[in-house]
């Protein structure tokens, strides 16, 4: 088999790891700070709609250019998977429903809240023959897209959001690790009896834990629809939110971890889309070969000894009262 | 002691009712106070469409309850939601989610459709059973797995139910494309991808015309099968030992291992039974609606089940009358495209935050009620009244007192 589909396969897992990664990293946010989102699939679902809403406006609308047109429709998704979340927030920290339940709901309003505003933004989902809304330009990776054999083909053509994602993993492991926002973010999901011992508002860094897991989320989901799809149809989110879910749970709640398997889901979702003629695989009915990313996903899941959660993510805290 | 005193009246008061009858009636007005606010929400909405609250609700209700065949719709729409929701409330009343309704129920289709093409033979009163029992088995072999990663490796099953859905889907497409792929087919023309027609006797008949409702709603007796269900679910909860053992898990795993529950068998049967439950969903729109598995089968109904469980807060006869109304709304979006402005995604919008509001109204009745009990059990121990009778049957599930119908304590966490 020809390294150019291999290289396209990597390319295609870019695209994949960039959601899954932007996706875990909302999770991580959350779950560190105490609070378990099993909502991000519904999250990136708003994302989605907004984002591929964002995209236009900004860009035909507002005429802000190919560049900071499509920047604003992520921002907006994001901002817009934030506000989401501020409804998981208030059930599961001020309410104290069970965030398991809560995620569920947001899961399930989601589908039927994109759909809505989908008839506000653009009257319908798109169908396959709508012209793609507007993207970030395409970028070629400095250096590696030159790599010989055709292998530069994967690091060629990708939207500016992958390296952008592959970054991330920088100011995200700084702020946890090694700033005092991030260590009490922790403790919250840690301890939050003796944070709060020490006068920190628990319940006020569990917010913003969970604003910031719906405005990755809702990037994310803004890069599938505006990025990747260009524009704005129902189900294209596919269970990415849960994928990330495992990502995280298997990366034992570490960005840098968290970016191996990211990359790794995203490569299995890679196969059946380039390598379906490798060998041994060919030998599967395509129907077989789409099943391979939701099988990979739970040998993971299955073979990974005991992991470590936060020590309180899922338990209601009932001391600090409301904020 | 003044405090004591002051508490008492309050303390009789409460007395004189079961708990499970108080805990029904918080129930009760919990879910009449979510109705009421997602009412209130969507009149906002329908008023910001310029239009008539009143009449859009009343064109609700007359397209849904105003005839017969309208019940029939919302009965036959009610019918695979309740197998659905007694699905997921079986494994939620273990403390467990079985969000793989979905896979499971698309997978059972696949064994129902084979059962019912390659044992057509078989006479009617026994083929359908078999065919029944083929979908049960379907959907239990796909829950077991989720179930046995559960208890043997400790794989989430939130997670793991998921990927077994996007299994279910390929697995669908695949039979429907290769063993099960139609033969009946007009040659070259154009048809849409589905298995052959299952034979006349194969299919559950029709019982709209005995109550003067059109064909035309699919009304089956798999809704009595579905109400048969749900008294069955209550019977396990209420009645046996393995839904006493499931709901001591479900309120606290830790106090269920002490007590000698064999923790991993009660969780993989649970998951078994809800499999079984959820191979019943498809039935209705395989055998009734269509009388084949086509490509474009209904989708989501595993979902949608767990809304409607919560709506019923988990409770099976709660689920019949949760399931009803989902119809009744559900039925109401054809209304709404016909005579308003409102899109019918206004319906979905009305779901969710009757759905959001039931959820968090649950839970501060629940507090609620768990402060009260509290203050009773104090003043009850400050009198000394050893003559006050004590409750009823057997050890308190979470549902008995509303505590804890929506926080199961599960022991492994994402």
């Amino acid at each position: 088999m020809p390294f150019t589909d291999i290289a396209v396969a990597i390319q295609i897992s870019f695209t994949y790891f960039t959601m899954i990664y932007l996706t875990g990293i909302g999770g991580l946010f959350s779950e560190r700070s105490g609070i378990v989102n099993i909502g991000l699939e519904g999250l990136m679902i708003i994302g989605t709609v907004t984002g591929a809403f964002g995209a236009r406006f900004f860009t035909d609308d507002l005429g802000l250019g190919l560049v900071w047109g499509p920047l604003l429709g992520l921002l907006f998704g994001a901002l817009c998977g934030a506000l989401f979340a501020g409804v998981h927030a208030v059930a599961t920290i001020t309410f104290r429903v069970d965030h398991i339940v809560s995620g569920v709901v947001i899961n399930l309003v989601a589908i039927g809240l994109a759909r809505f505003l989908s008839q506000g933004f653009f009257n319908g989902q798109a169908t396959q023959s709508d012209p793609g809304g507007p993207h970030l330009p395409e970028l070629n990776v400095p250096g590696l897209s030159s790599l010989p054999g055709g292998l530069d083909r994967a690091f060629e053509n990708l939207s500016p959001v992958v390296p952008i994602a592959a970054l991330m993993v920088i100011p995200v492991w700084y702020s946890l690790n090694r700033t005092r926002w991030g260590l009490r973010l922790r403790s919250c999901g840690e301890n939050p009896e003796a944070t709060r011992s020490l006068g920190v508002s628990v319940p006020l860094y569990r917010y913003q834990g969970v604003l910031l897991s719906g405005a990755f989320a809702g990037a994310s989901g803004a890069f599938i629809a505006a990025e990747i799809i260009g524009n704005w149809r129902e189900g294209t989110t596919l269970g990415y939110g849960f994928i990330a879910l495992a990502a995280l749970i298997l990366s034992n709640w570490n960005p840098v971890r968290l970016m191996f398997f990211a990359w790794l889901f995203g490569f299995s979702f890679a196969i059946p889309l380039r390598l379906d003629e490798a060998p041994v695989i060919n030998l599967l009915p395509e129907q077989f070969i789409r099943m391979i990313p939701f099988v990979v996903t739970i040998v993971a899941l299955s073979l990974i000894g005991k992991v470590r959660p936060p020590a309180a993510a899922g338990q209601a805290y009932e001391g600090g009262g409301g904020t | 002691m003044a405090s004591g005193q002051m508490a008492a009246p309050p303390a009789a008061l409460g007395r004189s009712r079961p708990a499970w009858l108080e805990g029904l009636f918080g129930q009760l007005l919990a879910l009449l106070g979510s109705l009421g606010i997602a009412l209130v929400f969507g009149s906002i909405l329908i008023v910001l469409y310029g239009e008539s609250p009143l009449e859009v609700y009343s064109s609700i209700l007359d397209a849904s309850l105003g005839s017969a065949d309208g019940i029939g719709y919302v009965l036959a729409i009610a019918t695979p939601l309740i197998f659905s929701a007694l699905a997921v409330a079986v494994c939620f009343k273990g403390g467990m989610f079985n969000i793989g309704v979905e896979g499971q129920y698309l997978v059972a289709m696949v064994t129902a459709a084979w059962a019912n093409l390659s044992l057509d033979f078989l006479p009617g009163p026994i083929l359908v059973p078999v065919v029944l029992v083929a979908a049960m088995l379907g959907g239990m072999i796909w829950a077991a797995v989720p179930g046995i990663l559960k208890v043997k490796r400790g794989a989430h099953e939130v997670v793991t139910t998921i990927m077994m859905n996007g299994i279910a889907i390929s697995l669908v497409a695949w039979a429907i494309n290769f063993p099960l792929h139609f033969d009946d087919a007009p040659e070259g023309a154009f048809v849409d991808l589905r298995t052959n027609n299952f034979p006349e006797h194969g299919l559950v008949g029709d019982i709209g015309h005995y109550f003067g409702v059109t064909p035309g709603a699919h009304l089956s007796w798999l809704l009595f099968l579905a109400i048969g269900a749900a008294i069955l679910v209550w019977v396990l909860f209420r009645r046996m030992r393995l839904g006493y053992e499931a709901r001591a898990m479900g309120s606290s795993p830790g106090s269920a291992r002490a007590g000698g529950i064999a923790i991993g068998s009660t969780q993989l049967k649970l998951f078994l039974i809800s499999g079984a439950l959820a191979g019943l969903v498809g039935m209705q729109q395989i055998l009734a609606d269509r009388g084949h598995l086509p490509q474009n089968y209904v989708v989501a109904l595993g979902f949608t089940g767990i809304a409607v469980a919560f709506l019923g807060q988990n409770n099976p006869i709660g689920i019949i009358f949760a399931a009803f109304l989902w119809g009744i709304l559900s039925r109401g979006e054809v209304a709404l495209q016909i005579q308003s402005e409102v899109p019918r995604e206004f319906i979905i919008i009305l779901q969710g935050i009757l759905i959001l509001s039931v959820v968090i109204t649950y839970q501060i009745a629940k507090r609620r009620l768990a402060a009260r009990q509290l203050q009773q059990a104090g003043a009850a121990g400050e009198l000394e009244d050893s003559s006050a009778p004590e409750d009823d049957e057997g050890p308190r599930g979470p549902e008995d007192t509303g505590a804890g119908a929506f926080r199961p304590a599960g022991e492994d966490r994402i």
